[in-house]
């Protein structure tokens, strides 16, 4: 590894926050020597508790999560906060603005805020985010909260990658509960009825509990469903007593740790794979050819799909060792 | 009506096959790059609904056949009355800076030149968001774009700039102030009670708009709706204690200044201005008790005079069918926009580039304000996008250019000139109708409190004004100087500035320092224990939604407690704003 | 820069001046030319910005300022950078800036000064041009 690189891996390591800050870059970036960073920190991590906070649009989850945030600092804990929004699909650009919700504890010395793009990688957000967290662990960071919106396959994955999920919701926000998607639902340890200030709280409140109630497994625990309010602070001491008791309980059992090591595996496996094909697609005129070959009605999507596959000697060996066809 | 509709469509579908369309195919043209209206355009059949005459419902012609300014102005004219520097009895130009001291020595020194007039004050930025000049906030910016002011004390050192024939009774007070408008009107009825002046005579008009506040200018302290329950409060107050004081002056130029479309102008101040009313109605006011104390500061502010001109037009008619039919007003007060300027440019309009082509601009607003019910105003100066303050001269072609429209011109000679021009009554009627649906959307949503909340009417103000970028850069939108009309045969043509020593530099300088220092001695001297009482009075009023908070925060002021103290505990209760996310 | 790089940008308005149309002029524009632009809103204490001009790794910091405080806190921000350290950052004001202070804000480090009429295309191709000098 370049001597930059391992040198930017000591400072971030001694608190520097400059250092952790490119060293995130670094790795987000997938810049040359990122996969070298990873491997030289990996034995070093797996301290961290990861919260992650989900929700729709304007139930003011970056606002809640500045709120216990700082009442988690102020108990001792070094925070990371990484606050995921979406990239523009046109421009590749992107609107970062969940700072503007965390104002208070911008300059808190324990805490360092990191807002990050999807950036449209296939599949990669939760493996970029996943190495970002792994990176603030490595600096020590006790506690990384990791907020997403909740939509999109990409996002709800990240926070499933989290050791407790939190889903905000508020009340005014149309159909509330109806749009708590499937899929987020499942995953949530707790659900949070941010904005209790407002009318219908406990309208919202009880809806879920009785859909809660509809839908858990019988013997397994039922989330809990609490009220918050970022403005009035009610229910802020609640939310930071149930997350340290969690963190104080943390203690993964092997399987699921096993499960979740062969999830990422599989994961970046995935991940390289994929870039892989589509550089090799996009790096000859055969897809060209073939997508002229089905507008001009001579062949078909999955015609032509399994024709590119076979030019792949990697796809072939699978086949050979799977006696499946891809 | 001689021709029959028929008869014209016939005629308009000769004219478009026999000379229009064929000119437009001559020159490669996909349209015709102008518009010809006919009566198929407008119904003026309606004329008494739609238009009306001045001074009668709708008030589409105007509010009045005349405004007081128009009276005398040939009068004025002769005596050589120079209308921006006021006068006994009128309102001052607008400024303020450094410490309350420095202000009034500067005002007593522009009254011995002949400028009188009531105080029109400019707060600093560390005023309007409430906070005091010893606050780590307050750091670089007291008494910089407007005078600090913390505490009665502070603001009766600038009235007394204003004694005798400038008393308080004779002369009205304009607070350019919103978020802590309830403290700023406190201490104006504190010190007319220290005077021994009734409070039934006071005039003047706080700012007190707070909602545009969250769309457009920024100096929020409390979230939108506990705001409301502060405007509320000054709304009852004022209405019952201070008849001839306005209340508010609503203000869709920030809105539009902030890149709002015209459109997203008109709604947006509308779904504000009903929010004050339902505001004020909540509060336990007939409507006709407190909305006409309204006022608003002026709608509009673009380069396009014929739209501006139909845009003041389609506003006086939409706020007066709201206060008629929605909320059953029956006086004709309270159905008027009563604003100063109706159109003009905005300062969004100015460039920097190639400055003195500004004051051409300043006089196409002033057309269209001057053919749209007021004062055909040029404003701004043509130096206001340099950020150097306005110069004499600046300041002086300003004036002049609105005289030669008003005596030369003779532009304020007719009422509503452009009443049952085909085209103007389509223009109004579209704007009118855009607007209305524009409003409905924010209805639907809850009003104006709502979309403010769920970041609607913000966010689409910033993308606007994204979109009206883009435009300019495309070169779809052409701005002389800007990206046309800039290539090196054009010269910049520039006179000589001087730059009246409006406030002193080096007072400035030392303003914040001075200002800390006055705090200071009054924290020491003043009486601690009253400052307590009265503040925990003030939180336990706060606690309780229904009270009106107007005699707590009267008490706080009189006992000398600061504008922060005041403002922080209502912070404690009522939360604090957040900033939008984009 | 790397393969998956993306030009960071801050834009951040220091100060109680709440003008934002500039700024969300920028950021709106910054976004579509590819950038990733973090906005941080109003209000705005030069050690936040400093703050997250560090943590986020920004490649650029645009102010916005229209007050006419723009010396004051300009100076204050440059100071904060350099104190973390973080001094390579290229820096950019817009707002109202006169002609004279253009140039106290070039000394103090400021490398581009952006004021009305400014396009959006002319200060994404300043920063490219910046960036590619310093790496």
């Amino acid at each position: 590894m370049e001597e930059k690189l391992e040198l930017m891996i000591e400072d971030a390591r001694d608190k520097n926050e400059r250092a952790l800050a490119k060293l995130i870059s670094h790795v987000e970036d997938r810049k040359t020597g990122w996969k070298d960073i990873m491997k030289s920190i990996y034995a070093k991590t797996g301290q961290t508790c990861v919260i992650g906070v989900t929700g729709s649009p304007g139930a003011g989850k970056s606002s809640l999560v500045g709120e216990f945030a700082k009442k988690l600092a102020n108990l001792g804990y070094s925070i990371g906060i990484i606050a995921v929004d979406p990239s523009s699909p046109f421009s590749g650009g992107a609107v970062l603005g969940d700072r503007i919700r965390m104002r208070d504890i911008s300059t808190y010395q324990n805490i360092f805020i990191r807002s990050m793009a999807t950036r449209g990688m296939l599949g990669g957000l939760c493996q970029a985010a996943r190495d970002v967290v792994r990176i603030m662990d490595f600096a020590g960071r006790d506690i990384v909260i990791i907020e997403t919106v909740g939509v999109g396959q990409d996002e709800i994955e990240v926070v499933s990658a989290a050791d407790y999920v939190v889903l905000v919701t508020y009340p005014g926000g149309g159909d509330s509960v109806q749009a708590i998607k499937a899929g987020v639902m499942e995953i949530a340890d707790l659900f949070v009825v941010n904005k209790c200030d407002r009318d219908g709280a406990d309208v919202i409140v009880s809806e879920i509990s009785a859909m809660l109630d509809l839908s858990g497994d019988a013997g397994s625990e039922t989330p809990q469903v609490i009220r918050t309010s970022a403005l009035t602070k009610e229910g802020i001491d609640n939310l930071v007593d149930i997350l340290s008791d969690f963190m104080n309980r943390k203690k993964k059992c092997p399987h699921l740790q096993m499960e979740c090591v062969r999830q990422e595996v599989i994961s970046i496996v995935e991940k390289e794979m994929a870039s892989l094909i589509q550089e090799r697609i996009a790096g000859n005129g055969n897809m060209e050819k073939e997508l002229k070959l089905i507008l001009s009605g001579k062949s078909d999507p999955y015609s032509a799909a399994e024709k590119l596959m076979n030019r792949f000697t990697v796809t072939k060996n699978l086949e050979r060792s799977t006696g499946r066809r891809l | 009506m001689r021709n029959s509709k028929k008869e014209i469509k016939e005629a308009l579908k000769k004219w478009e096959d026999e000379i229009l369309n064929p000119r437009v195919q001559k020159f490669k043209l996909d349209k015709s790059p102008t518009s010809f209206y006919t009566p198929l355009s407008s119904d003026s059949s309606h004329f008494l609904e739609k238009v009306g005459f001045p001074g009668e419902f709708p008030y589409t012609a105007g509010n009045s056949p005349f405004e007081f300014w128009r009276a005398y102005a040939e009068f004025g004219a002769k005596l050589n009355y120079r209308s921006d520097w006021g006068g006994t009895g009128r309102s001052g130009k607008y400024g303020g800076f450094g410490t309350p001291a420095d202000y009034r020595d500067y005002l007593l020194k522009m009254q011995s030149m002949g400028r009188k007039g009531g105080p029109n004050i400019a707060f600093d930025l560390v005023t309007q968001c409430g906070y005091d000049s010893d606050s780590t906030f307050a750091e670089g910016e007291v008494g910089r774009v407007g005078v600090a002011v913390d505490s009665l004390q502070d603001f009766a050192v600038i009235y007394e700039a204003f004694t005798g024939e400038l008393d308080i009774d004779k002369v009205p007070s304009n607070f350019t102030i919103n978020a802590p408008a309830a403290v700023l009107i406190a201490m104006y009825v504190c010190l007319a009670k220290k005077r021994g002046i009734p409070l039934d005579k006071l005039t003047g008009t706080p700012q007190n708009d707070i909602l545009k506040e969250f769309i457009a200018r920024g100096t929020y302290i409390y979230p939108p709706a506990q705001s409301m329950r502060l405007f509320r409060d000054t709304c009852v107050f004022c209405c019952k204690h201070m008849p001839e004081f306005n209340i508010n002056s609503i203000g869709g130029y920030h809105i539009r200044e902030a890149g709002a479309t015209r459109v997203q102008d008109l709604a947006f101040s509308m779904a504000n201005g009903i929010a004050y009313i339902k505001a004020g109605l909540a509060g336990g006011l007939g409507v006709d008790e407190f909305a006409p104390a309204f006022t608003f500061n002026a709608f509009g502010g673009s380069m396009e005079i014929y739209k501006e001109i139909a845009f003041q037009r389609a506003a006086r008619r939409m706020w007066a069918h709201i206060l008629r039919d929605r909320f059953h007003a029956k006086n004709p007060k309270s159905m008027q926009i009563r604003q100063p300027i109706t159109a003009h440019i905005g300062c969004s309009s100015t460039t920097l580039q190639r400055p003195l082509n500004n004051l051409a601009r300043a006089v196409v607003g002033g057309m269209a304000a001057g053919m749209s019910g007021a004062i055909p105003g040029a404003f701004p100066p043509f130096d206001e996008p340099l950020g150097l303050g306005h110069s004499q001269e600046a300041t002086q072609l300003q004036q002049d250019a609105s005289r030669i429209m008003v005596f030369e011109a003779k532009v304020t000679d007719v009422c509503d000139p452009w009443a049952g021009s085909y085209f103007m009554e389509s223009l109004t009627d579209k704007i009118e109708e855009d607007a209305l649906a524009e409003l409905e959307k924010i209805e639907k949503m809850g009003g104006a409190v709502a979309a403010i909340e769920n970041g609607y009417m913000p966010r689409a103000v910033a993308k606007s004004a994204y979109e009206r970028q883009k435009k300019i850069e495309k070169q779809e939108e052409l701005v002389v100087g800007v990206n046309c009309f800039v290539g090196e045969h054009e010269i910049d043509v520039s006179i000589n500035r001087l730059v009246e020593a409006t406030y002193n530099p080096e007072l400035m300088k030392t303003a914040e320092e001075r200002q800390k220092a006055n705090l200071a001695r009054l924290k020491r001297e003043r009486n601690g224990k009253a400052v307590l009482t009265s503040l925990r009075d003030l939180k336990v009023q706060a606690e309780d939604k229904d009270k009106n908070l107007m005699p707590a925060i009267c008490e706080c002021v009189e006992n000398d407690a600061t504008l922060q103290e005041i403002s922080d505990v209502l912070r404690e209760v009522l939360g604090e704003a957040q900033p939008m996310k984009l | 820069m790397g393969e998956g790089s993306k030009i960071r940008v801050l834009i951040a308005k220091p100060g109680l001046d709440g003008h934002e149309r500039g700024a969300h002029v920028v950021v709106y524009g910054l976004r579509d030319e590819g950038f990733e632009v973090i906005y941080t809103g109003i209000r705005q204490s030069p050690a936040q910005i400093v703050s997250a001009a560090v943590q986020e790794d920004v490649d650029v910091v645009g102010l916005s300022i229209l007050s006419g405080a723009h010396i004051s806190l300009t100076k204050k921000v440059m100071q904060g950078l350099k104190a973390k350290g973080a001094d390579d950052i290229l820096v950019t004001v817009g707002g109202i800036i006169p002609e004279e202070d253009k140039k106290t804000l070039k000394k103090m480090g400021v490398e581009g000064v952006f004021t009305s009429g400014a396009k959006i295309k002319d200060i994404a191709a300043f920063i490219r041009a910046k960036l590619r000098e310093s790496s």
